[in-house]
């Protein structure tokens, strides 16, 4: 099984090594970059460290992170499907499986290193005077966004492969950018919320005191470790499920003529 | 070795198999059927893709659903392409082998024997995207039988194929089914059915028409009419002259010619040069309609509807 999974791994790598790719890469890469300059540039004030570490946040462990996971992971199953491929790999032991995980894997680590070295170049550019912290506090983040995002989008992509990228925007745009932002308990079930909870923290950012019961339904008041295992957690959790649901699932090879 | 028990598909309302039973001990088979017939949902279900509305499927006397011990022992060449275009052949062989679990060494050796043997050396280290179609069928070929299963399930093979490639890959599944490999073929085409095995299954409308030997089949149709048509000059005169010698059991006049409906097209073909030699009546064209597999399967469900 690891054997196959690490043969998967490496063939997604492989094939990921084209112009097109690369491009992606250093779209990924080279997007904050871009944003963090055209913002210090156009700027004549000095920015406050906290708007910094916002604009850095939702460059990096969201934006990024969110938009490499979606294209990453979203079409692994309806891809294999319109091409037809997906029959070669679920006659082989455990191939669904192995596939299922061994593309997220793939994606996971194509992923995470754009957006690293995107933030490893923006960080001094932003000139905040305490550099390396943010620089280690959003590293962490995009490290436990990744994984997660990836395994939502995974699970998104099997439930229904053929709707996969409108039902994965859909959710980005609804749940993690919207309700994420409501105070209120539904705000908790998305990765937005861990994330910025765990922001607040490990960079340091002050909640203003008058508005702290606000603001505790937005950036929740449990300890940071609980976050990061919720964070780790989901994606097995999210993978375990993704990988039920491929098991059950039926896809025919035959022609539409057939069905 | 395959063990259908009253198997019935259904994708909503439409029927992709209809209570199908059939068992089959090693060997090599063809599965025959026009377009449309249930073939490769029959093949799905067998290879575990599908799982059956009603009934149960049985290969090695086990599910074949999510099944990774008897995957080790199926080889599988479906109907459709799904090769990836950016990589090579060689790669992507490889890459399948390393999925049934070989290491990286056995998966390379096993994916060179392979290729060699469909006659793909050359090539193989091309991106699947320069290949004609002949070469991905070969490539198709390679990845089913380069883990040496002990079943073969082809769906439409040949497919793609010029004349010398179809030898070819005849030649290279004969001897695996001499070495004692089990094959199950399904083409549309009789011949090239025939070419490998003389064991049938004739599917239609998802059900099993008929299952043995090609002369089995033959000795099926004794009795079932054929349909003649004829172009000619003055069928009415035709039509006439097939009566009163009695080659035909019915005849239908149309606006150039006349159809012929007989049990024994064997006498009309013989006799027919002579009668006109003598009549001076002229025929520019026949077409013996029952010589298409459809006619035969079209028969098949009128004698299983007992319209026959």
């Amino acid at each position: 099984m690891i054997g196959n999974l690490l043969a998967v791994f490496l063939f997604e790598w492989k094939r990921s090594l084209t112009l097109a790719r690369m491009a992606w890469w250093l779209m990924l890469a080279g997007f904050p970059v871009f944003i963090v300059g055209l913002i210090r540039f156009t700027t004549y004030e000095e920015l406050p460290r906290e708007l910094w570490a916002g604009f850095l946040f939702a460059l990096g462990p969201m934006l990024m992170t969110m938009l490499g996971t979606l294209l990453w992971t979203t079409p692994a199953v309806s891809v294999e499907l319109e091409r037809r491929s997906w029959v070669y790999l679920a006659v082989r032991p455990h191939g669904t499986t192995t596939v299922l995980i061994g593309k997220y894997l793939a994606a996971v680590t194509w992923v995470i290193p754009p957006v690293i070295v995107g933030l490893t170049v923006a960080v001094p550019l932003a000139g905040t005077g305490d550099g390396w912290r943010l620089w280690w506090t959003m590293a962490r983040l995009i490290c436990l966004a990744c994984p997660a995002y990836a395994a939502v989008y995974l699970l998104i992509g099997t439930i229904l492969p053929r709707r996969a990228m409108v039902l994965a925007v859909a959710y980005t745009l609804i749940f993690e950018l919207v309700i994420s932002f409501i105070p209120a308990v539904i705000n908790k079930l998305t990765v937005q919320f861990r994330l910025r909870a765990l922001l607040i923290r490990w960079a340091d950012m002050p909640v203003p005191s008058g508005r702290q019961a606000g603001m505790l339904t937005l950036i929740g008041d449990a300890p940071s470790w609980q976050y990061v295992l919720i964070l780790l957690g989901i994606a097995p959790v999210l993978l375990a499920l993704a990988v039920a649901i491929i098991r059950l699932s039926e896809f025919s090879s035959a022609a539409e003529s057939d069905l | 070795m395959i063990e259908l028990k009253s198997v019935t598909k259904l994708y909503g309302r439409v029927i992709g198999v209809n209570d199908f039973t059939l068992t089959l001990e090693s060997g090599a088979y063809g599965l025959v059927g026009p377009n449309g017939a249930g073939k490769s949902t029959l093949l799905n279900l067998i290879t575990g893709q599908l799982r059956p509305t009603l009934g149960t499927v049985r290969v090695f006397g086990e599910d074949p659903r999510n099944n990774a011990a008897l995957f080790q022992r199926l080889g599988y060449c479906p109907g459709g392409e799904g090769l990836y275009s950016n990589v090579s052949g060689y790669d992507w062989v490889k890459y399948l082998q390393r999925l049934q679990g070989m290491t990286d060494l056995e998966a390379e050796r096993v994916t060179e024997e392979s290729l060699e043997l469909v006659g793909m050396t050359e090539s193989m280290h091309r991106p699947i995207a320069s290949y004609s179609r002949g070469m991905r069928q070969r490539t198709k070929l390679a990845q089913a039988i380069a883990h040496d299963p002990d079943l073969l399930i082809l769906d439409e093979p040949f497919s793609g194929l010029d004349p010398v490639g179809r030898y070819e890959l005849t030649m290279v599944l004969k001897d695996l089914i001499l070495i004692g490999k089990s094959v199950l073929f399904a083409s549309h085409v009789l011949h090239e059915i025939e070419s490998l095995t003389q064991s049938f299954l004739l599917i239609c409308g998802g059900r099993l028409l008929a299952s043995g030997t090609a002369e089995d089949v033959h000795r099926l149709m004794v009795g079932v009419p054929n349909e003649v048509r004829l172009k000619c000059s003055r069928p009415h005169e035709l039509a006439a002259l097939l009566i009163r010698e009695q080659a035909a059991d019915a005849v239908r006049i149309t606006s150039d010619g006349l159809t012929v409906t007989t049990q024994n097209p064997g006498r009309l073909y013989e006799a027919l040069p002579d009668w006109l030699a003598s009549t001076g009546l002229t025929i520019s064209e026949m077409h013996s309609a029952d010589e298409s597999l459809q006619a035969l399967f079209n028969s098949l469900m009128k004698m299983h509807r007992g319209e026959l």
